[in-house]
C-alpha cells in the first residue's frame, strides 16, 4: 500500500454481493484499509473482495444487520471510520472532498452526517422523504454506534456539536442503488418486517394504521419522482399495516384489530395537522414574512384598498402563529416526555 | 484493445440532451472505421445520471458529486481512457453524420495537433469557424460569430479552436500536460491550442456537415468565463498574433 492512500478504514458488509461490489471497492481504492466483512456469502463474493486487496473478516447470518456493526467498527489499524453497504458507492472526487473534510474538520468533529441518492427502481428519488437521507458514515474509531436494526441511524457516541452534517448541493454523497425494481422492494421490505424486534408492551394496532397514512403523506411527492412517488408511498403505508399486524401476531393475537378502522385517524398521528418536525422551521419562516408585509402594509398610508389587504394578512398572519405555537408546544412536550 | 476516439462530455443536468448530443455522436462514429467511445463526466448534476439512462455500452459514466472546473473534469476523464485521439465535446453540441470522418481525415495529418469543427446556431448562422485574436483587452473570440457564412475550403489554419468540438491525439494531450487547471471554466481550450503550437504542431478548423452547437445552456457559466478570461489575459497577452 503507497504512503500517500488516505490513512482511513473502509468497513463494507457483504452477502451475495458479486453485483454491486467491484463498483463499490473501485469507488474507494485510495483508501490505505478495506474490511469486508461477509455473511456466508455463496456467489463469487469473497474472490471480488480478494482481488481489490481487501482484508477479509466472516461473520454467521443474522437476520439484522446493524445488530452486528459495532463488533467490527474497532478492527481496523485507522483513526478515521467509513461504512459502506455493499449496494452502496461513492463518486470519482470522494477521496479530494474526504482528504478536505478531515483536513479542515477532522480537529473539531467526530463523524460527518452525509447525504445519501437512494436509487429505486431504475430512478434516483428526489422526494424529501428519501433525499438527502443523511447518515453518519464518516467517522472516528469509537465514536458512533448502531442500535439492533434494520436501517435504523447511527448514533453519535460524544457531543452533537462534534458532528458535521454535510448539506448539498455540491457536497460527497453516499450513492445507493437500494432496489432495481419495485419488487424487489416489497420482497426486502416484506423481510426487514419480519426480522425486525417488536416491543413487548405498547402494542395499538390503530398507530400503525395511523402511522400508515403518515408514511403516505410523507413520501408522496408526484411532482419530483412522479408515478413512482405514489407506487412508493402506497408500499411504505402497507409496510406499516403489515408490521402492526406482524406486531399482533407475535403478542399472541390479544388486541382487536377493527378499533383501528373506526377511528378519526389523524387524532392519533404522531404529527397532528400533518406537520413534521422539520416543517416547524418552514411555518417560522413563512409566519415571519407576514410579519414584515403586514409592516410594510401598515406603514402606507390611508388607502382603502390597502386596508383591506392588511386586514387579510393580518389574519394569515395570525392564523401562521398560532399554528406555529401549536406545533412548538406539541414538539416541546413530545421531547419532554421523550 | 483501445479504441479508435473516445468522446469526453462534461456535463451537469440537461439529461435529454445530453442523451441526443451522445445519439448525434455516435451516428457520426459509424462512418468511422475504429471503434469509438464515450465517457460522460457527471459535473455534480443534482440528480446524478444513471447507468441506465445511457444503455449504449460504449458510454462509461465518471460522476463528481461537488462541482469542477472543465479542465480538471477532462483530465481525470483522460487518465482513464486509452483511447487514440480524443474528441472533446459539450453536451449541446450535436454533430453531423459526416463530421467525424472529416474531422479524423484532417486531423491525423503529420504536423496537426488539434482539430476543430464548424459548429452552426440552430437557425443557420455560424457558432465557430475558428478563434482569433484581437488587439488589447479583446483577446481571442470567434471568427464570424453570428454571421451567415459558408465555408470556402475543407479546412484553415488558426491559433486556436473552440474546446466545444475538439480533438487532439491522447499523445499530444498527455506530452503537453493536459487541459491547464487553472482555469474555473472557459478559455482552457485557447491556452491548450497555443500550447499545442508552441510544441510545434498546427490547429485547424475543419467544414464537418453542418454539427450544430446551442452553446453555454449551463448556468453560472458566465461569471466564471469571467475569472478564466482574466487569467488567460495575464498569461497569454502579447503572445499571440493579432489577427482578428
Amino acid at each position: 500500500m503507497g504512503n500517500d492512500m488516505l490513512q482511513m478504514t473502509v468497513i463494507i458488509h457483504t452477502r451475495d454481493s458479486e453485483a454491486t461490489l467491484p463498483r463499490l471497492l473501485e469507488s474507494v481504492r485510495w483508501a490505505e484499509e478495506c474490511i469486508v466483512v461477509d455473511m456466508e456469502s455463496r456467489d463469487r463474493t469473497l474472490e471480488i473482495a480478494r482481488h481489490y486487496g481487501a482484508t477479509l473478516l466472516s461473520t454467521p447470518i443474522v437476520p439484522r444487520i446493524d445488530g452486528i456493526r459495532n463488533d467490527f467498527l474497532e478492527c481496523g489499524h485507522h483513526e478515521w471510520v467509513f461504512v459502506l453497504d455493499s449496494d452502496e458507492y461513492l463518486a470519482a472526487d470522494a477521496e479530494q472532498i474526504v482528504r478536505g473534510l478531515l483536513e479542515r474538520y477532522g480537529e473539531t468533529s467526530d463523524a460527518f452526517c452525509i447525504p445519501r441518492y437512494n436509487m429505486i427502481a431504475g430512478q434516483i428519488i428526489r422526494s424529501r422523504s428519501w433525499y438527502p437521507d443523511h447518515q453518519i458514515r464518516l467517522f472516528r474509531k469509537g465514536c458512533v454506534r448502531w442500535s439492533d436494526s434494520t436501517h435504523k441511524l447511527s448514533e453519535l457516541q460524544t457531543a452533537q456539536e462534534r458532528l458535521h452534517k454535510l448539506e448539498p448541493p455540491g457536497c460527497l454523497h453516499i450513492h445507493h442503488e437500494n432496489y432495481t425494481s419495485i419488487q424487489q422492494f416489497i420482497d426486502r421490505q416484506v423481510r426487514y418486517a419480519l426480522n425486525d424486534i417488536y416491543p413487548e408492551e405498547g402494542f395499538s394496532f390503530q398507530q400503525y394504521v395511523a402511522w400508515a397514512y403518515e408514511e403516505f403523506d410523507f413520501r408522496l411527492d408526484e411532482k419530483n419522482d412522479g408515478e413512482l412517488s405514489f407506487a412508493l408511498a402506497t408500499l411504505m403505508a402497507w409496510d406499516r399495516v403489515v408490521r402492526g399486524l406482524i406486531h399482533w401476531e407475535r403478542l399472541g393475537r390479544k388486541d382487536s384489530l377493527r378499533r383501528a378502522y373506526s377511528l378519526p385517524i389523524t387524532t392519533i398521528s404522531r404529527y397532528p395537522e400533518g406537520v413534521f418536525p422539520g416543517d416547524v422551521e418552514e411555518l417560522r419562516r413563512q409566519a415571519e414574512d407576514l410579519h414584515q408585509r403586514l409592516q410594510f402594509l401598515e406603514s402606507v398610508p390611508g388607502v382603502k384598498l390597502l386596508a383591506r389587504l392588511t386586514k387579510s394578512v393580518r389574519r394569515e398572519h395570525r392564523k401562521t402563529k398560532d399554528r406555529l405555537k401549536r406545533m412548538r408546544q406539541y414538539f416541546r412536550g413530545k421531547s419532554a416526555t421523550g | 484493445m483501445s479504441s479508435r476516439l473516445c468522446a469526453v462530455i462534461v456535463s451537469r443536468g440537461l439529461d435529454e440532451m445530453l442523451r441526443f448530443c451522445l445519439k448525434c455522436f455516435f451516428e457520426s462514429a459509424e462512418q468511422v472505421s475504429g471503434s469509438v467511445e464515450a465517457v460522460v463526466v457527471d459535473n455534480a448534476s443534482l440528480r446524478p445520471y444513471l447507468a441506465t439512462s445511457f444503455p449504449d455500452s460504449r458510454v462509461r459514466l465518471l460522476r463528481f458529486d461537488a462541482s469542477t472546473g472543465f479542465a480538471a473534469a477532462c483530465n481525470q476523464a483522460v487518465r482513464d481512457c486509452e483511447a487514440e485521439h480524443l474528441l472533446f465535446l459539450n453536451n449541446d453540441v450535436f454533430l453531423d453524420r459526416s463530421t467525424l470522418v472529416r474531422m479524423l481525415q484532417h486531423g491525423t495529418v503529420e504536423g496537426v495537433g488539434v482539430t476543430g469543427s464548424w459548429l452552426y446556431f440552430p437557425d443557420g448562422r455560424v457558432q465557430h469557424c475558428g478563434v482569433v485574436f484581437g488587439d488589447g483587452e479583446i483577446g481571442p473570440y470567434h471568427l464570424h460569430r453570428g454571421q451567415f457564412m459558408e465555408p470556402r475550403s475543407q479546412f484553415e489554419t488558426f491559433q486556436a479552436v473552440t474546446g466545444a468540438c475538439l480533438m487532439v491525439s491522447r499523445a499530444l494531450f498527455n506530452r503537453i500536460g493536459g487541459f491547464d487547471e487553472s482555469y474555473s471554466f472557459g478559455l482552457e481550450d485557447i491556452d491548450l491550442c497555443l500550447r499545442v503550437r508552441q510544441a510545434g504542431q498546427r490547429v485547424i478548423c475543419v467544414d464537418a456537415g453542418r454539427p450544430m452547437h446551442f452553446e453555454s445552456f449551463t448556468p453560472g457559466r458566465i461569471e466564471l468565463d469571467v475569472s478564466s478570461r482574466r487569467l488567460f489575459m495575464e498569461r497569454w497577452r502579447d503572445k499571440y498574433t493579432i489577427d482578428g
